[in-house]
């Protein structure tokens, strides 16, 4: 017990596994093109047997992480809801397979996820927590012209089959700058994952075990993560879970406002709430003013650690991209940060960011983001962070604060700013994001596509309500 | 469910309700308790009165705001008390990995039943199942080397299984009280740090 600093010993021999690319998912590694250009869309499955002729149609459009490092085309992916995989009808025993979380869905989870208050579910916005989400496809493109043409090679897959219905459209991207609803670039930091090929940008940390984000290969702890079964089902196969955000522009605005009398003032403290500045600038590399060169270069805008801002006073421990991955940060509470990661993928929907937009009005405005949270444990690492890093702030020294732009706050809440000679505390933070939807989806391989789409009535159990 | 209250039959019961309950429950106690229970009664009325603050933790226990129990009752393997005896001797009190994993307010040993078991219990922050995996990876020969002591123990490098090994075992306190229930050990250390710079200050100033 004496023994504070341990080291699992490595095997060695082992080597780092080469992922099977043509099977994995392009969404999973494919990096957001830019400008990207999307939309999203739900099914619902009324009849298995229909069900499964879409998926098996859509198949072969469906692309994998092969070549992923060109992002000039656009490209689809597709996700099933665990409502999903008892309407295509796969067998129980592979139902019962997929962890509790996943299977009770995101809604059913409010509790353990702190969605309560505005983000309950009971305030979703349809057709989120209705268990009626079966089926997601995602079409990215980095022009609207073939986001299009993907559109309608996924539609002419699943239109006119009965028993399978659009509950929902949404379009994405397409933000001047590729700004997210508040006025900020976004997306910069993602882990780097060893075997998938890439080079790491410098700052993106150690290679983290493929195990983590994608099924079937050795996680952290040396071993791969519990799969779903058949082998065939879960093996390339991740889990992705999707928030949808409606952003409150007029609130956030108010609030910079109220808390800065100039331009300059607010445009720092805007930077604090989130630790970079609107350009992606990080504030530990340029604390004072923004240098929008560095915020668009990818080789430099991640390129740092906080082992030269101990006390916080460039980036406050609080802010956005602290909690969200709190690098070389002394933390209050063991943690492993390389186990607590996700792969995002934020899409951004609605009008794009308006400095000017002050009323309550412009918070109901139909602006926000859909994120899509990708890992081989993304339950587990969802209701991690909402309760340890999002709202709460013990982790880092931080009380009861709560993560300023993800966060959902209570009355009275405050934002620390460690300061020479002392810190400032701002009051008056509110939920800058409200969360409207929500739903788990399992992003199954090609292979495991396949074998849905060709699954038979006597082994499976047939449609089934929630 | 960590906001659900613990006692929730009683929950909604009235003062007068609960008094009456009381009295039925001493009807046969010794004298000293009757004559307590009546010369008590004023004290007592009020904390009927008082808004519940128990709560329970993660899976099983009780909590207090921020503030969660741990109780467990552990079967030794043939030697495993005689060793851990002995390692908790020589440690002399100190405890490094409960240190770093930084949420642990207190721990007690206690070799019960000629050293066939032991009982263990602890105060810490939050719930430790969404940490389970970090111990796994950051301290898992410290753990390891005191729970291998112990039948059915699987490994902390089996975390999801270690965890569920210590729920098996867990019995829930039937009531808990903690003093400062919203200070977390973290919070505690800070303001203990904050309280000397404050003290500095003054010294200076005066």
């Amino acid at each position: 017990m004496s023994l504070v600093k341990e080291t699992i010993i490595n095997d060695p021999s082992a080597q780092a596994p080469m992922l099977d690319l043509h099977e994995i998912q392009a969404t999973v590694l494919r990096i957001r093109p830019a400008p990207y250009f999307g939309v999203h869309v739900i099914l619902s499955v009324d009849d298995a047997r229909a069900g499964r002729e879409a998926i098996r149609r859509l198949t072969p459009y469906i692309d994998s992480a092969k070549g992923w490092r060109i992002a000039a085309n656009a490209w689809l992916g597709v996700g099933i809801s665990y409502t999903g995989l008892q309407a295509l009808g796969v067998p129980r025993e592979s139902l019962e397979s997929f962890p509790e979380a996943f299977r009770v869905g995101m809604a059913a989870r409010a509790s353990q996820l702190r969605d309560e208050g505005v983000n309950d579910p009971k305030n979703w916005d349809p057709p989120f927590g209705t268990g009626q989400v079966h089926i997601g496809v995602t079409a990215f493109s980095d022009s609207e012209e073939k986001k299009r043409r993907a559109l309608a090679i996924a539609r002419e897959q699943y239109e006119g089959l009965s028993g399978v219905r659009v509950l929902f459209m949404q379009d994405f991207g397409a933000q001047p700058g590729d700004l997210n609803p508040l006025g900020y670039k976004d997306g910069i930091d993602q882990p780097a994952i060893e075997g998938s090929g890439d080079e790491p940008l410098p700052g993106q940390g150690p290679r983290i075990k493929a195990g983590e984000f994608i099924l079937g290969y050795p996680g952290e702890a040396g071993v791969p993560l519990p799969m779903p079964q058949p082998d065939v089902l879960g093996r390339n196969g991740t889990f992705v879970g999707l928030r949808k955000y409606q952003s409150r522009v007029g609130a956030f605005n108010r609030f910079l406002r109220a808390h800065g009398s100039t331009e300059e003032e607010r445009e720092l403290l805007a930077a604090k709430l989130v630790g970079r500045w609107r350009s992606g600038a990080p504030l530990t590399l340029a604390p004072d003013v923004d240098d929008p060169a560095l915020g668009a270069d990818p080789r430099r805008n991640n390129d740092f650690d906080y082992a030269n801002d101990r006390q916080g006073r460039k980036a406050p421990f609080g802010c956005h991209i602290r909690r969200m991955n709190p690098r070389d940060t002394e933390l209050t509470r063991l943690t492993d940060v390389n186990i607590h990661r996700l792969i995002r993928r934020g899409t951004t929907y609605g009008p794009p960011y308006d400095p000017n937009a002050l009323s309550e009005e412009a918070d109901e405005t139909p602006r926000g983001a859909y994120f899509l949270f990708i890992s081989s444990k993304a339950m587990a690492t969802m209701e991690f962070l909402q309760q340890e890093w999002i709202q709460d702030g013990d982790f880092i020294g931080a009380g009861d604060e709560r993560d300023p732009i993800i966060g959902r706050q209570e009355e009275g809440a405050t934002f620390t700013i460690p300061r020479e000679p002392v810190r400032r505390r701002v009051h008056g933070i509110e939920t800058f994001n409200v969360l409207r939807g929500g739903e788990y989806f399992f992003m199954p391989s090609l292979s495991a596509l396949k074998w849905i789409g060709d699954l038979t009535e006597t082994n499976s159990i047939g449609p089934k309500e929630r | 469910m960590a906001t659900a209250t613990a006692n929730r039959p009683k929950q909604n019961l009235t003062v007068d309700q609960k008094l009456q309950v009381l009295r039925e429950l001493y009807a046969d106690a010794p004298e000293i308790g009757k004559a307590a229970l009546k010369n008590g009664l004023t004290t007592l009325t009020e904390e009927l009165a008082a808004p519940g603050r128990a709560q329970t933790a993660g899976r099983i226990g009780a909590r207090q705001g921020k503030v969660s129990e741990l109780t467990v009752f552990l079967p030794f393997v043939k030697g495993g008390a005689k060793r851990l005896r002995g390692l908790l001797e020589l440690l002399e009190g100190n405890f490094r990995a409960a240190d770093a994993v930084g949420t642990v307010h207190d721990m007690r040993f206690v070799f019960v039943d000629n050293d066939t078991k032991l009982l263990f219990a602890t105060a810490y922050d939050g719930d430790f199942d969404p940490y389970i995996e970090d111990f796994a990876s950051k301290i898992p020969n410290a753990m390891d080397l005191w729970l291998c002591n112990f039948e059915g123990y699987p490994g902390m490098r089996n975390a999801k299984a270690a965890a569920d090994w210590i729920a098996n075992h867990q019995i829930a306190a039937e009531a808990w009280y903690v003093n400062s229930p919203n200070l977390t050990a973290p919070e505690t250390r800070r303001l203990e740090k904050v309280g000397k710079a404050v003290e500095g200050l003054l010294d200076q100033i005066g």
